[in-house]
């Protein structure tokens, strides 16, 4: 094949590693396990005792998903490899992800939410009673 | 080969001739189907994370709901078993890239060994999520009163778990005793929760616990029956052949994502 003509790098010339790289990878992989883990523990422990601490709602909602968005990035950049892409490939995914993800909140804080909230839910929900009650 | 690696460095733009994204065409395509599940769950999480809000009042606290713990029942004991389901699929998540980079160095063995934790830990995942499931739905021991089609449930002392059985609340109010009383002696009792009757708050909760939950354990399901796949062919000596395992990397993929998932999932179903 000409070297000009290969629309794809082969899988040989590009992932594969030998045996000296793989030690090292596998150090990084169980740093971000333990990461993870500690985390993860972190996270139940605040759960259980945010009552008895006097935690505010506020606090917890970004600490936890700080915390999550923390794990989330570890998980992408080192378990899924992504951090040892190309720049292309990184924007490609990251990029038109986080675009709609954004757009996806905007419109709902601000499109639909609002409109649901003022309008739409409220009135019916009193006529049609096909919500459950309840809470503790 | 080696002229195709002087290649990929020479040449930086597209041009006509190379991918200036330097992967291959199954694990990109691979990335997009992960970028649009993904997309898929986020509006899951999102509308959840809407309801929540709108009904603030009657939504159930994860906390009194999710608080089973197997061989320890009647304890409250809140995220412990959600906690440990994280952690096998953490640890799933590590023997999968475990097994990959196995595959980087073209090591059978070590491939099989790591493949094979995980689809142990897969499959302890789904029978620990089947587990859940029953305890939602076979519900409390108490239940909650179900008359004139409404959910009336009985009040709970948060700082104690005691549940005082005379008195009910209807979305998140309370209730007096006398009113209370009628409805228990004309209503009937209700437990667990369906998609249409829920005894523990709002019956969105109970739908957004189904679908989210049933949607990601069905993703982990598929990501087993994946790896079972892919463990066979490599038992065959598939990559052997093929003369290399970019398969593992790209199942790798799939089941990192599942995990990636159930991050968010812990977070805004049972943290939050």
């Amino acid at each position: 094949m000409s070297e000009f003509h290969d629309p794809f790098p082969s899988y040989e010339t590009m992932s594969q590693h030998d045996e000296a790289h793989g030690k090292k990878a596998r150090r990084t992989l169980w740093n971000v396990f333990w990461l993870l883990l500690v985390v993860t523990i972190v996270e139940v422990v605040v759960g259980l005792y945010a009552v008895d601490w006097n935690l505010s709602k506020t606090f917890l909602k970004i600490f936890f998903i700080g915390f999550t968005l923390v794990k989330a990035f570890y998980i992408v950049y080192t378990f899924m490899h992504l951090g040892h892409e190309s720049k292309w490939t990184k924007w490609v995914i990251i990029g038109p992800f986080t675009g709609f993800i954004l757009y996806l909140i905007f419109m709902m804080v601000i499109g639909e939410g609002n409109y649901s909230m003022t309008k739409r839910l409220d009135e019916p929900a009193a006529k049609v009673e096909h919500v459950d009650g309840g809470g503790h | 080969m080696a002229g195709a690696t002087a290649n990929l460095e020479k040449i930086e733009g597209w041009d006509g001739q190379t991918s200036p994204m330097r992967a291959s065409y199954g694990k990109l395509f691979m990335w997009f189907f992960l970028v649009s599940d993904a997309l898929t769950f986020s509006g899951f999480l999102c509308a959840y994370g809407f309801f929540r809000h709108r009904f603030a009042g009657e939504w159930p606290d994860p906390q009194e709901v999710f608080h089973h713990f197997p061989f320890l029942h009647g304890k409250h004991l809140p995220l412990m078993y959600v906690g440990l389901m994280t952690f096998i699929l953490i640890m799933s998540s590590v023997t999968m890239v475990l097994a990959v980079e196995a595959g980087h160095r073209k090591n059978r063995r070590q491939v099989l060994i790591w493949m094979f934790a995980t689809i142990i830990g897969g499959f302890m995942f789904v029978g620990s999520q089947a587990w859940e499931w029953y305890n939602f739905i076979k519900g409390t021991d108490t239940g909650a009163v179900l008359y004139e089609n409404k959910m009336y449930l009985y009040k709970v002392d948060h700082a104690t778990h005691a549940i005082d059985t005379t008195t009910l609340r209807f979305k998140g109010a309370e209730l007096s005793k006398e009113e209370s009383a009628r409805i228990i002696a004309s209503g009937e009792k209700f437990y667990g929760a369906n998609l249409k009757h829920n005894e523990y708050g709002h019956i969105a909760f109970a739908d957004f616990f189904f679908f989210i939950t049933g949607f990601h354990g069905f993703h982990v399901f598929s990501g087993v029956m994946i790896n079972i796949v892919i463990f066979i062919m490599a038992l065959q000596g598939y990559m052997d052949r093929v003369g290399h395992y970019e398969m593992v990397e790209k199942v790798g993929l799939y089941w990192h994502f599942v995990d990636l998932v159930w991050v968010f999932v812990f977070t805004f179903f049972y943290l939050l």
